[in-house]
């Protein structure tokens, strides 16, 4: 049994949306500390990581460790019911399996929707030794990724202590978009060493700019040929983490 | 990309094609009238010059002598504005003029079963002229009714909605206002016919309905998509779907509307392939490379199955000479695909896309598997003229019969097709979005495993 519960509804829309880029079913693990995902989509080309310790919610009480699996796609339908200010209110039903949302503003709605069976796979996250490390705003990220979409479907970013590089290739049209380091939309990058991946724009486009709704700034690092790590700074406390497996073009 | 118009659609002088008829021994038995004839081809000029003896064009037999040979064999058809025979049944409605288009039955002045005139369920393997044969005999009766306001449209429009629905060939009597005029209509989405004239009367036998899509058709709550899928599952052609599809059978009592046969093909692949679609992502993935083949009207199908999530691709590659690259000195490739979450446009390689994710995903749900698939089709020249997509659907769907070529690695997987295609395997690859993507895209697990 677990009751969850917050003052701001949007908070919580905004961070599902987020993760239906990846996953249709969802399986959520709750526990005394709080709430945690972490799954792949399909393709197994990305990976999303997602943490919220009880202290995000106004309300969380659980009595033992259970998990829940959803169809995100369902729950977002009667998430985007609520209104700015609403207050929303998760709750499982053990006896029935099923999930209620409770969604109380100018007046009051309680949905119910069915629990799935959860996986029971256990998703390590990659371990990788990064050589690049860039703080970067999310509303600048967008831009640049929204730069490189006009010409190409893959943009290869580049990076040393100076700049930050999107490049980007495509049948006929080509982008180089360069962030300095200590610009508006760049506040920090360190490099171990210089390093170049390229990653599907597709994936990026979508990743960012969900996740720019529940953050202001993006952590990424990466390093060659190697997934990409991009670490959404959270305003409450709170993780929202995305690896992006590389393309590697070989001839 | 190649994406202007396929559609050879100007009318042109026939001149030339008179000339064609003249100059070789085809319309010498026939008495026919120079007026009768209109020809729509290509008027780049090549055949003016060539007169179906050269052949200039590129492909191994002339398709204007092809046709002409089948269009004179109906020229005795068209003697007469009193048609009477055995309808498959078949019906067509046109797109021209939409949402006012000309809908009516097609049929032959034969009076034996014909039923499978307009079944191509039944037709693969049967050669080209065969085909063109039994369809350059179906006469297109032709009357014009606005899409949505069928139900007033009177007896010929009530005539012919009850004949799309029946079960087995029924007796038709096709009067029409003048004799049917003709130019055989060859298209890539539409299985061919004869000639055609508008209806003055259609005096329609007795019919028994397909009892399932009598059903599907009294049930005014049940939407149309639902209807397909319903008719489907109890194992009802494709064809018969399409057909009472085309003549506004299903759906809300409301939405009810006559729609375009070209369309409604498409619609009803689209619509059962997408539910199929839905089944195939809860299954295991296949474990395999496998690569399935068939090869009918010189059409030659490679399709590729990867062990990966449901994503589904179609590239088609078409000769000089063949239907859709007539006077080109390369050959032309169009592609379309989609991936996991499936597709919201129309694929512009049209119809065939559609046709073959319908027989694709068949075979996975039988299988109970998941794949991505991908469709490679090469056009031979001597696929001189297009017969509609059934061609695709029903190649696919023999392709899918046999036991497929099993293989670990991609590598050999691509090798072996390779050896098939005429077309090297890197410019399909260089086309192709899904290989592309399996050749180059790393997944997440490659960099867990390693640890």
């Amino acid at each position: 049994m677990f009751k969850i519960k917050m003052a701001d509804a949007k908070l919580l829309r905004d961070m599902v949306t987020a993760i239906s880029i990846l996953v249709d079913e969802a399986t959520f693990k709750i526990d005394q500390k709080g709430l945690k995902l972490r799954a792949m989509d399909p393709s197994r080309v990305a990976m999303v990581d997602f943490e919220w310790p009880k202290t995000v919610f106004d309300e969380y009480t659980t009595t033992e460790p259970t998990k829940m699996c959803i169809n995100i796609s369902e729950m977002l339908k009667l998430l985007k019911r609520a209104g700015k200010d609403e207050v929303v209110e998760l709750s499982l039903d053990e006896k029935t399996g099923k999930l209620q949302i409770k969604i109380t503003g100018k007046y009051a709605r309680n949905f119910t929707m069915p629990t799935l069976e959860a996986s029971e796979e256990e998703v390590p996250t990659p371990k990788i030794t990064f050589n690049v490390k860039a703080k970067a705003t999310t509303q600048g990220l967008s831009q640049a990724i929204e730069d490189a979409q006009l010409v190409s479907d893959h943009v290869r970013i580049e990076a040393d202590n100076e700049k930050l590089v999107l490049n980007a290739a495509g049948d006929l049209m080509g982008a180089t978009i360069t962030l300095q380091k200590g610009s508006d939309a760049l506040l920090d990058l360190e490099a171990k060493e210089p390093s170049k991946a390229t990653f599907s724009l597709s994936y990026l486009s979508e990743i960012i700019k969900e996740a720019s709704a529940t953050s202001d700034i993006a952590t990424l690092e990466f390093s060659t040929d190697m997934p990409i790590k991009l670490d959404f700074q959270q305003a409450k406390e709170g993780k929202l983490t995305f690896y992006l497996a590389p393309r590697i073009e070989t001839e | 990309m190649w994406s202007s118009s396929r559609h050879v659609d100007k009318r042109s002088p026939n001149v030339w094609l008179l000339d064609i008829l003249k100059g070789s021994n085809v319309g010498a038995e026939v008495n026919f009238d120079e007026n009768l004839l209109v020809a729509r081809a290509s008027s780049n000029g090549l055949c003016v010059a060539c007169k179906g003896s050269r052949f200039l064009c590129g492909k191994a037999r002339c398709p204007i002598i092809v046709k002409a040979n089948y269009f004179l064999k109906s020229v005795p058809l068209m003697q007469s504005e009193d048609i009477a025979g055995a309808s498959p049944p078949s019906v067509f409605v046109g797109r021209i003029g939409y949402p006012y288009v000309y809908a009516g039955p097609l049929v032959p002045p034969v009076q034996e079963d014909t039923s499978v005139y307009d079944l191509p369920e039944f037709w693969f393997g049967k050669s080209i002229d065969e085909i063109v044969g039994f369809r350059s005999m179906l006469i297109r009766g032709k009357h014009r009714v606005h899409v949505q306001k069928f139900e007033k449209a009177g007896k010929i429009i009530d005539k012919t909605r009850e004949l799309a629905l029946a079960v087995k060939p029924v007796d038709v009597e096709l009067i029409l206002k003048k004799k049917p005029r003709g130019f055989l209509l060859l298209d890539d989405e539409v299985q061919p016919f004869g000639p055609s004239a508008p209806i003055k009367d259609l005096i329609v036998g007795n019919t028994r309905w397909d009892h399932q899509i009598e059903k599907a058709y009294s049930d005014t709550d049940l939407r149309a998509a639902e209807a397909v899928l319903e008719l489907y599952g109890k194992g009802v052609l494709v064809t018969k779907i399409q057909r009472a599809f085309s003549v506004g059978s299903f759906g809300l009592e409301k939405n009810r509307r006559f729609v375009p046969t070209r369309w409604s093909i498409t619609a009803v692949d689209s619509i059962i392939s997408k539910e199929l679609m839905e089944k195939v992502k809860t299954f295991p993935e296949i474990s395999e490379y496998r690569v399935y083949e068939s090869v009918y009207l010189d059409n030659v199908f490679e399709v590729l199955m990867l062990p990966s999530a449901w994503s589904y691709e179609a590239i088609e590659a078409w000769y000089p000479g063949t239907v859709w690259n007539p006077s080109g000195r390369n050959v032309v490739m169009f592609s379309d695909w989609e991936d996991y979450e499936g597709r919201t446009t129309y694929a512009e390689i049209g119809g065939c896309y559609y046709a073959a994710r319908l027989a694709v995903c068949e075979q996975l749900v039988k299988e109970q598997r998941q794949a991505t698939v991908i469709v490679l089709r090469e056009a031979h020249p001597s696929y001189i003229m297009p017969v509609g997509v059934w061609q695709v659907r029903e190649n696919v769907r023999n392709a899918m019969r046999q036991k497929p070529y099993t293989f670990k690695t991609l590598d050999e997987a691509l090798k072996w097709i390779a050896n098939r295609f005429q077309i090297p395997i890197q410019r399909w690859i260089m086309r192709s979005e899904l290989l592309k993507n399996a050749l180059f895209q790393k997944r997440i697990t490659d960099f867990i495993a390693k640890i």
